[in-house]
């Protein structure tokens, strides 16, 4: 008995270090088209276009970095951007976690239906609405070229996949927790404040990033409602600069790179809570 | 008494629900029901709307040229994509749920991809495309294959988008992750004191518990695939040819460079039912292989 269970440790032993490898390996794939991208923005364009190719650039010109922003405005796509992003994930995290709230705690007529309505939006496609809303931003609330039709919708409950998450989240708490503030005289408001938000801090966190990732992805929704170069973000300014320069493929890497960093340094701040906030909320159903 | 408590209870969840049931109302529901009555006049985005009936369907099956490769092109493309990128978000998952060193850094990097803007790695990956300096042909130049025109042949340019997909799945890892991580540890200590092997276990514990999360993923990521619109603006402009315009494409180049924009309302509409048709399928089918451990919350 003792010594099978010493093989059957030995046997998992091996296994995790089978795993290791092989995530070792694949980690090594997935982050060869990164990389490639960074020695690409390094090298010159005579470099680039040799052949074979090399993995490491001859000369590691940073340099390049500093000629793409001369004619590349980084800075001002990036301040653009941010006055997009930034309140519409604020707005879309506060909205999302009182709904969540209202779905996992409070009892009011209506609950259930507003349930399944909201859920049945998870499974509509958003390209649908596409074209009505913006006939209603442009012609009915005559919003052209501004960033609001890009904002606003945040503010209206940040996607029922988050609702969701955050309802299923609030469910885990104790609800002896809430009870006994009751007892104290606080409202429902006070406690969602002071007792539920601490609590689900992770989930509003996962909530944010998700957001984030899907404004930042969100090219179609900005080439529409964008329209004059000053307003430009930082996915219609990278487009416009690849179709401006052709082939400066170092100039265009390095634009490349330097739009990866924000979304890369804001989920390094919020990884710590990501997946636990994922699992916290036993996406069960 | 109670009853009053009750009914400031509810008051408080509807003003909590007020943003969200503007949102599915206002932004939702009512653009659904607009791009259906839309789709029924001619509209080109100056004057007043003309009825026209279903002539813009009729038109759309009958004689439009994009169309049919569209829907093609679309499809393929999610087929492609949400096989892939199950396959291996699920594989990724299962090998990050082991006990290993150094997880949290492998969960973070194969993440990495998915917070990246969709623009820049679009172009990133165009460069790693190229036909005669970029990686993948230098790769298979290695291993002895003559050059392909990954994104300027027909032929290739969907696979190669599918590939871009897959490689940006690391949301559907971090989801299965938390489904494995939910499996009740109750269930595989009483197979292991059975006799189960490992094998064993992961066919019919593991598997069987992960349904619903495989459902729910190869769910979101068909709905969502569907809707590809993103590398066809960033990177392929429908091209080479209209291999790569996709059903959305489509939509966004009638609607807004073309201003058609009740034409594209019927498009948009059809795409509407295409997705609906896929998601009622996979919802019908489920009942047979979906694992339910009793009683629904």
């Amino acid at each position: 008995m003792a010594r099978n269970l010493k093989s059957k440790k030995r046997q998992e032993r091996i296994a995790n270090h089978v795993t290791l490898v092989v995530l070792m390996v694949l980690s090594a794939i997935v982050m060869l088209p990164i990389w490639w991208i960074f020695r690409s923005s390094l090298m010159s364009n005579g470099e680039l276009f040799e052949w074979p190719p090399t993995f490491l650039p001859k000369r590691w010109l940073f340099s390049n970095y500093k000629k793409t922003l001369e004619f590349y405005p980084f800075w001002k796509y990036l301040k653009n951007t941010m006055t997009i992003i930034l309140p519409a994930v604020l707005g879309g995290t506060i909205t999302a976690t009182m709904g969540g709230y209202a779905f996992a705690r409070l009892r009011f007529p209506g609950k259930k239906f507003l349930f399944s309505l909201c859920i049945g939006s998870m499974l509509l496609p958003t390209m649908v609405t596409l074209i009505p809303l913006y006939i209603m931003w442009t012609r009915g609330l005559n919003l052209v070229d501004s960033y609001l039709p890009l904002i606003l919708p945040y503010f209206c409950g940040g996607g029922a996949f988050n609702i969701f998450l955050i309802r299923q989240f609030i469910s885990t708490i104790p609800r002896e927790l809430d009870e006994a503030a009751t007892i104290d005289g606080a409202g429902h408001f006070r406690i969602l404040v002071s007792i539920i938000m601490p609590a689900i801090k992770s989930a509003m966190i996962v909530v944010a990033l998700l957001l984030f990732i899907q404004m930042w992805n969100d090219l179609l929704q900005q080439i529409i409602y964008i329209n004059s170069d000053s307003k430009f973000t930082i996915a219609i300014g990278l487009s416009q600069f690849k179709g401006s320069l052709k082939s400066d493929w170092s100039a265009i890497m390095c634009a490349t790179c330097m739009s990866f960093v924000p979304g890369v340094v804001f989920y390094l701040l919020g990884q710590k809570y990501f997946v636990e906030g994922i699992v916290m909320t036993g996406m069960k159903n | 008494m109670t009853n009053q408590l009750l009914k400031s209870e509810a008051r408080t969840a509807y003003l909590c629900l007020l943003p969200s049931i503007i949102g599915l109302v206002v932004l939702t529901y009512i653009p659904l029901a607009a791009v259906f009555g839309l789709s029924l006049f001619r509209w080109e985005g100056v004057g007043v709307p003309q009825w026209v009936g279903l002539k813009n369907y009729v038109r759309l099956f009958s004689r439009d040229p994009y169309f049919k490769d569209a829907i093609c092109a679309t499809v393929y493309f999610a087929f492609l994509s949400v096989v892939g990128s199950m396959v291996y978000s699920l594989f990724v998952a299962l090998l990050l749920n082991r006990q290993i060193p150094a997880r949290g850094f492998f969960r973070a990097l194969f993440y990495l991809p998915y917070v990246l803007p969709a623009m820049a790695v679009y172009i990133g990956w165009s460069w790693l495309y190229e036909t005669n300096f970029g990686l993948f042909n230098y790769l298979l130049s290695l291993v002895g294959i003559k050059k392909v025109m990954f994104i300027g042949s027909s032929k290739m340019v969907i696979p190669s988008l599918a590939l871009i997909t897959v490689w940006l799945s690391g949301n559907l890892i971090v989801i299965f992750l938390a489904g494995f991580q939910n499996v009740p540890r109750i269930y595989m200590e009483a197979a292991e004191t059975d006799g189960a092997n490992a094998w064993q276990r992961f066919w019919r514990i593991t598997i069987p518990c992960m349904t619903p999360i495989i459902f729910y993923n190869l769910l979101m990521s068909l709905i969502t695939n569907l809707q590809v619109v993103t590398p066809a603006l960033a990177l392929t402009n429908g091209g080479p040819g209209n291999s790569s315009c996709f059903l959305s494409y489509l939509m966004y180049v009638y609607a807004f460079r073309n201003g058609k924009l009740s034409y594209a309302c019927a498009i948009a509409f059809v795409s509407f039912l295409l997705i609906g048709v896929f998601t009622l399928v996979l919802f019908a089918t489920s009942k047979t292989w979906m694992f339910s451990a009793g009683g629904d919350d």
